[in-house]
């Protein structure tokens, strides 16, 4: 197993006074993995459960590809703060649903000349956006553009069931997060989005959103409230007296027959965009699977981050969508002298020597060094288990994805010197 | 105030990746080796608990792991299934109709659908195997999804309340929230990592939950605060002891490999030590300290050390 060179992967900096990133070279493409999709790709779906670090890794990887000449967005619906934060920028707000141009403050951030400086040989500048994800104010966006009468706007905006159902919409957000960034693709104002996908219960919610969301209206779940006589209706009608299928007999007993009209409004409303919602879901996920699109799963050390991140390779395989590599964030990446129990215990010898040396007496000292050999120890053992991991998910990359490994931080990034840093370790981490 | 472990039901939340499995199964652990019986109920689809029992996924119907505790995996189609035929009375129309692709898609894809059935089986199980009922049950604990949809679950009767103002689903909206809103039934935990962006956005929840819903917060959960091994002097003193103008060792880069070890150590306990007092300040007295084990995975004996470790902790939570 290739390990990583110990001098990169110990943090000895104290967290006040962390290295700044070099102020020079953007890391050279030749070859490199996450480059080369930073590079080419259009679209770049992070993926992963939560608390492995996705957002920070989408605006590192996003802020890169800005660097090096592409007009980037980079999409959150985690709080606005945590990537402001990651940016640079934590005294802003960012506006919800509108991108938010973060370039001019980065070179301000850098305290440095134009960004151009670091185009890393790209003839243009490129550009950083940044925006935060509304689910709820999202939803009534996409609605309002599936609904381009006026009149049935105005009869789905008002309809009582929709209003009650917008909150939980908000709740799920996938659907409008899928929605937003397939119109800033068709849009073109972009070479790059960088999607920091929503704490979804899992991937698969997330991409199966638009799916999901023809399966609650579409044409035949309309067709069994066809039979429900709807609220402007004036004949009424009898709810079970006119055959209605097995479905509706089912449905008005879960629901109360008296509710039954106010739903049927609520699908009737939806009759005539049916189409229209089918063809943007095909075009979706068409754009999904195409080669404009990447896939990187965020994870981090756990038996239980390797088994999702080992699922959802499966599942990307599965369901043929571009993968272009794993992330390991938060990764120990212990010195290789603590590998040894006999150099440990020969180095705690020598510590409790140099500690009598000092002043210290025999017992204290020899109980101090004990306890740092216990604290060696210890580490030892996690950063064991990451190394174990890194070569599992390396096995699961395979040959045509990447596996980046970056060493756990002190502390949380919040300026954009250490972003920078993350995204060049993003680089130069690749196992 | 009210032990912990003496509630009906636990709700345990927190940001991602802050060990939310590990503390709801370290409750559910302690709990029945102090002679309850709990029922541990998981709601995601990749089950953290059933390895530790031998099991590769948890059964959606309660089963037996050890004495006093039995597991169950939330599943959305049994959840439905159960659901539908407590309202229809009629196992084979439900069956049939879910057969049907439209019918089962339709309904599972339903918005706020998980909140609700999940809702729904809680207040069922609680009901009829809880302390109230047939006492299967003195403890349900619950290892739930990140604090984002929890915050969303105390919203859920309201809106099914708004929608379906007559009929089942509006009794069971009824039932749903005051089993919520009860706080002798119903605690809520939140599950921290002693960093500074899962704390703050703990304390953040826990005020938004106040404000918004009227919920307490029953506990906050600090998981994986490291302990003191070295402290400041003695960081100086080994300092001192391998600095500049010392003799050169045998083994400069083993020296150098247990300064940063100590280095690690030091620096992960004064983060979490400095963040500790808002987080009791915000829990009121309510604050659990969970160690840190040093293992990326914690088999049984290591929850089992954790919910030692709880001690008298959960007394008057």
């Amino acid at each position: 197993m290739p390990q990583p060179p110990p001098s990169a992967a110990a943090p000895t900096a104290d967290d006040a006074d962390a290295q700044p990133a070099s102020a020079t070279a953007i890391p050279d493409a030749a070859g490199n993995p996450v480059l080369d999709v930073l590079d080419t790709a259009e679209l770049l779906i992070c993926i992963g459960s939560g608390g492995v670090g996705k957002t920070t890794t989408s605006a590192a990887l996003a802020l890169l590809a800005a660097l090096r000449g592409r007009r980037t967005l980079v999409l959150t619906i985690d709080p606005a703060r945590r990537l402001l934060q990651a940016l640079g920028l934590s005294d802003a707000t960012l506006p919800a649903n509108t991108p938010l141009e973060v370039l001019p403050r980065m070179a301000a951030a850098f305290n440095r000349p134009e960004p151009s400086h670091y185009d890393g040989g790209v003839t243009h500048a490129g550009s950083l956006h940044a925006m935060m994800l509304d689910p709820e104010n999202g939803a009534v966006a996409m609605v309002e553009r599936l609904l381009p009468d006026d009149a049935l706007r105005d009869e789905v905006l008002g309809n009582r069931i929709y209003q009650a159902l917008l909150p939980a919409l908000g709740a799920s957000p996938d659907l409008v997060a899928l929605e937003l960034i397939a119109d800033l693709h068709r849009d073109g104002r972009y070479d790059l989005i960088v999607l920091d996908t929503p704490p979804a219960h899992n991937t698969m919610d997330f991409l199966q959103a638009g799916q999901t969301f023809s399966n609650f209206i579409n044409e035949r779940v309309l067709k069994w409230f066809a039979k429900v006589p709807r609220r402007d209706t004036p004949q009424k009608r009898s709810l079970f007296s006119r055959g209605g299928s097995v479905a509706m007999s089912v449905l008005g007993r879960l629901f109360g027959a008296e509710i039954l009209p106010d739903i049927a409004q609520f699908f009737y409303s939806f009759r005539d965009v049916m189409p229209r919602m089918r063809e943007r879901n095909e075009q979706t996920d068409a754009l999904m699977r195409s080669d404009v699109t990447r896939f990187v799963a965020v994870t981090a050390p756990g038996a239980t981050s390797l088994r999702e991140a080992a699922h959802l390779r499966t599942l990307l395989r599965d369901e043929s969508l571009p993968f272009a590599g794993f992330v390991v964030n938060r990764v120990l990446q212990a010195p290789e002298s603590l590998s040894s129990d006999a150099r440990l215990n020969t180095v705690a010898d020598d510590l409790a020597r140099r500690l009598q040396a000092t002043g210290l007496s025999a017992p204290e000292a020899q109980n101090l060094a004990a306890r740092v050999q216990e604290g060696a120890h210890r580490l030892r053992f996690m950063d064991r288990a990451d190394r174990q991991q890194v070569a599992s998910l390396q096995e699961l990359a395979g040959t045509d994805a990447f596996c980046t490994v970056v060493p756990q931080m002190e502390h949380d990034i919040h300026v954009l010197d250490e972003l920078r840093d993350l995204a060049e370790r993003l680089v130069s981490g690749v196992q | 105030m009210r032990h912990l472990l003496d509630r009906h039901i636990l709700l345990v939340t927190g940001k991602g990746g802050v060990g939310k499995s590990t503390v709801a199964t370290t409750l559910a652990r302690r709990a029945s080796r102090d002679g309850k019986k709990v029922l541990l109920v998981e709601f995601e689809s990749v089950s953290r608990a059933a390895p530790l029992f031998g099991m590769d996924a948890a059964p959606v119907d309660p089963v037996a792991v050890e004495p006093g505790l039995d597991l169950m995996g939330f599943d959305l189609l049994y959840s439905l299934r159960t659901f539908a035929t407590d309202q229809l009375k009629l196992k084979t129309l439900v069956n049939m109709a879910l057969r049907n692709d439209t019918v089962r898609g339709f309904f599972l894809a339903m918005p706020a659908i998980k909140s609700v059935l999940f809702l729904y089986h809680l207040h069922r199980l609680e009901r009829i195997h809880g302390p109230d009922g047939d006492g299967r049950w003195d403890l349900i604990v619950c290892d739930m999804p990140t604090s984002g949809f929890v915050a969303g679950l105390y919203g859920v009767p309201t809106m099914v309340r708004q929608i379906f103002r007559v009929g089942p689903l509006a009794t069971t909206a009824d039932d749903m929230g005051k089993l919520l809103f009860d706080p002798l039934r119903t605690g809520l935990v939140l599950v921290t990592l002693p960093e500074e962006m899962p704390v703050v956005e703990t304390i953040e929840l826990r005020n938004a939950l106040r404000a918004k819903h009227g919920i307490d917060t029953a506990a906050i959960v600090v998981n994986g605060v490291y302990p003191t091994l070295i402290d400041h002097d003695e960081m100086v003193a080994l300092a001192a002891a391998v600095g500049e103008g010392t003799e050169l060792t045998d083994d400069p880069d083993g020296i150098e490999g247990m300064l940063w070890a100590a280095g690690v150590l030091g620096r992960r306990r004064d983060r979490a030590v400095a963040l500790l007092p808002q987080l009791r300040d915000a829990a009121g007295g309510r604050l659990i300290e969970l160690p840190h084990l040093f293992r990326r995975t914690l088999p049984l004996t290591s929850i089992d050390e954790l919910a030692d470790s709880l001690g008298g902790t959960l007394k008057g939570s």
